[in-house]
């Protein structure tokens, strides 16, 4: 297999903040991979780094096997969509829509029209004017037409109804399929994506805390409700995600029990309960709050 | 840097193609960068034919008229045009910047699309400028002895020289905008603030020099004996040295959200 | 899909539900990988690796060129198989529940005389 993105001690630092530290991650070809974390954990610094649109304090980065900074030969296999894009003040969908082709060689005029179908987008109206969803209508589009071999989307759906995001999930899995290629879909919404996602990684405070398959993430974690004294003794040993009490009951996030564990914690009175790729997410970035919240 | 030709002989890489990518972004609303600097060309003209008919109505005498129209050749009416290139220049990089990044576009690519837009415009705006210089001239001021592309500035040169000291006026411009959108583009508003106070400090500076040591005196001897072509020259320096800071400056620029 | 168990697993219970109940006859094509993951929303990746389980067991072979098939006696095996995981996930738990209540072996099956009684009633009301 080869690496459409490799980064190996990636370390950002703005004045005193690390935004990214020390990322070491491999991206496989052909595969859809989520880049998911809190905003404000490096996320889009993550991704300005890999497309050479910023500058690492230290570390390397490969893409497709070059380094991406200021190449042409490679980063013109790139596109990446950002939340924040900025677009001249007297654009219009129809200008970003007839210049995309100039730049991705395998821009896909027909399925940008039926996009611009799809997502309802009027092309005519300046950019400036349009809504925060139509605004991020224009980057989707442009981000599945081109067709490049290695596509990110930076929270590409913000302001995005429910029936637009399904749009935009729907058509990426049928395109992807027709035509594989490598995606990276960084986002905070994670129930929503990862039965979309091959891989995941996460990263909090800079730094990656999970590069694993989701499907091996899924169920990697349980909980575990019963009285305290209860959960107390059977998590001991157990690296402990999560504790919650309320009066004398407990419930704790675990990771992976063994079958005959499964078996001891239901002898011992205890309710076991799966944990969704979101809620191991939450857990293990500490902080439920702000996730629970968007979601 | 040795393996980059190895690479590059294996892929087919067309660096000029892509550099014309970035002009056509440039151009690709032909409205703002066409369409309403002549609008705006137009308007002026017709203000100052306005103004110009009625100073040919009023003043009935007419020595009276000459020295009207002797004043009319100081009209400053086309400087707009000028400023507006400069604006040009600003926006076109400060705005096309980060969409050109997003399009997987280098920053030298980015620069050296922008430096062919910028050549392509001021000799596209020259030609126009020398054309209604020329059309002035013929008409005797447009029929009314009025001066807007014949101004004083420009010196009395054939049309070609006139050609030549538009379009490196507009190059200058466009270059100048570029180097402060280069400049706010990576330092911000501060860099900017800087950049200017640093520019008013070396301007207030000269003049000082002028002053303490009397030269004014060459400094518009200096302008006299250069001429229209001088010019010209000289100002290829300003807008050398604008486009190889304005690159310098942007090929360390991040686009920020 | 159920978020906390991993979905290729789910993806191969799907085929063989479908086996089982009839729905996919023996020799017959199964949707292709790609149709699977647009039906299911899900990565087609995660769809193939569940088909690929099935194909590892023998429940489904793959026709070169053409695409999956419902092997022979696949719905046979896939009964076998799903009766002894009855046996282990079903019956065990229930007798041994039922010991703890202390039900007898005969009280339990007149429980399930019963309550089988009940759902036929069910049924033809």
């Amino acid at each position: 297999m080869t690496a459409a993105v490799e980064v190996s001690g990636l370390t950002k630092r703005f004045g005193s903040t690390t935004a990214v530290n020390e990322a070491t991650f491999t991206v496989e070809e052909n595969t859809i991979h989520g880049l998911l974390g809190r905003n404000g954990a490096g996320k889009t610094t993550l991704m300005q780094l890999i497309t050479g649109q910023d500058f690492a304090t230290s570390g390397s980065i490969r893409i497709f096997g070059e380094h991406p900074v200021e190449n042409s030969g490679v980063l013109r296999r790139v596109c990446f969509i950002k939340e924040s894009q900025k677009y001249p003040d007297d654009f219009k969908p129809k200008h970003v829509f007839e210049s995309a082709p100039w730049f991705f060689e395998n821009w896909d005029a027909e399925l940008a029209a039926r996009l611009i179908e799809d997502f309802r987008l009027p092309v005519n109206r300046r950019i400036k004017k349009l809504s925060r969803g139509q605004t991020s209508a224009v980057g989707v589009i442009v981000g599945l037409a081109s067709r490049a071999p290695l596509t990110f989307f930076d929270e590409p759906y913000l302001g995005l109804d429910a029936v637009a995001r399904q749009i935009f999930y729907d058509r990426l899995l049928e395109d992807y399929a027709e035509h594989p290629r490598t995606i990276i879909l960084s986002t905070h919404l994670i129930d929503e994506v990862s039965s979309l996602l091959e891989h995941v990684i996460v990263i909090d405070d800079g730094r990656i805390i999970i590069d694993q398959d989701s499907d091996s993430l899924r169920g990697s974690a349980t909980t575990v409700v019963g009285t305290g004294t209860a959960v107390e003794s059977f998590i001991a040993g157990h690296e402990v995600l999560h504790l919650d009490r309320i009066g004398g009951l407990a419930s704790a996030t675990i990771g992976q029990l063994t079958p005959a564990e499964r078996a001891a914690a239901t002898t011992a009175g205890l309710e076991l309960t799966p944990v969704s790729l979101q809620q191991l997410i939450v857990r293990r970035t500490g902080l439920a709050t702000e996730l629970e919240k968007s979601a | 840097m040795t393996t980059t030709t190895v690479t590059e002989l294996a892929r087919p890489s067309r660096p000029t193609s892509r550099i014309g990518s970035v002009v056509r972004l440039h151009l690709v609303n032909k409205a703002s960068i066409i369409g309403t600097p002549l609008i705006i060309l137009g308007f002026i003209l017709l203000v100052n034919v306005a103004i110009w008919a009625i100073i040919a109505a009023s003043v009935t005498d007419a020595s009276d008229l000459a020295d009207a129209q002797e004043g009319l050749q100081w009209s400053g009416a086309s400087f707009y045009l000028f400023i507006y290139m400069m604006v040009l220049g600003i926006l076109g990089v400060s705005a096309t910047f980060p969409l050109a990044l997003g399009f997987s576009v280098t920053r030298r690519d980015f620069y050296l699309g922008t430096a062919a837009t910028w050549v392509l415009l001021s000799v596209f705006f020259g030609a126009v400028f020398t054309l209604l210089a020329v059309v002035e001239t013929a008409t005797g001021g447009w029929g009314l002895g009025g001066r807007m592309f014949t101004a004083v500035y420009f010196g009395d040169g054939v049309w070609y020289q006139r050609f030549l000291l538009f379009t490196a006026a507009f190059l200058f411009f466009f270059f100048f905008g570029t180097v402060i959108a280069a400049i706010y583009s990576r330092w911000r508003v501060t860099g900017t603030l800087v950049f200017f106070g640093i520019l008013t400090v070396l301007l207030v500076a000269l003049a000082f020099l002028a002053t303490v040591t009397r030269s004014w005196p060459e400094v518009g001897n200096w302008f006299v004996v250069n001429g229209a072509p001088g010019l010209v020259a000289w100002s290829l320096v300003p807008t050398v040295i604008s486009a190889v800071a304005g690159y310098a400056v942007l090929r360390r620029a991040t686009p920020r959200g | 899909m159920d978020e906390s168990r991993p979905i290729f697993l789910q993806i191969a219970e799907l085929i063989e539900n479908d086996i089982i109940a009839g729905g996919l006859a023996e020799e017959e094509q199964v949707p292709s990988t790609n149709e699977f993951a647009a039906f299911h929303r899900i990565n087609p990746a995660t769809a193939g690796k569940g088909v690929n389980l099935l194909v590892d067991d023998g429940v489904l072979y793959k026709k070169r060129g053409i695409g999956m098939f419902v092997a022979s006696g696949a719905r046979e095996r896939l009964l076998h198989k799903r009766r002894d995981e009855f046996r282990t996930e079903f019956v065990q738990p229930l007798i041994s529940e039922a010991a703890k209540l202390g039900l007898s072996r005969s009280q339990l099956i007149a429980m399930i005389r019963d309550d089988e009684n009940s759902i036929r009633k069910d049924d033809r009301a």
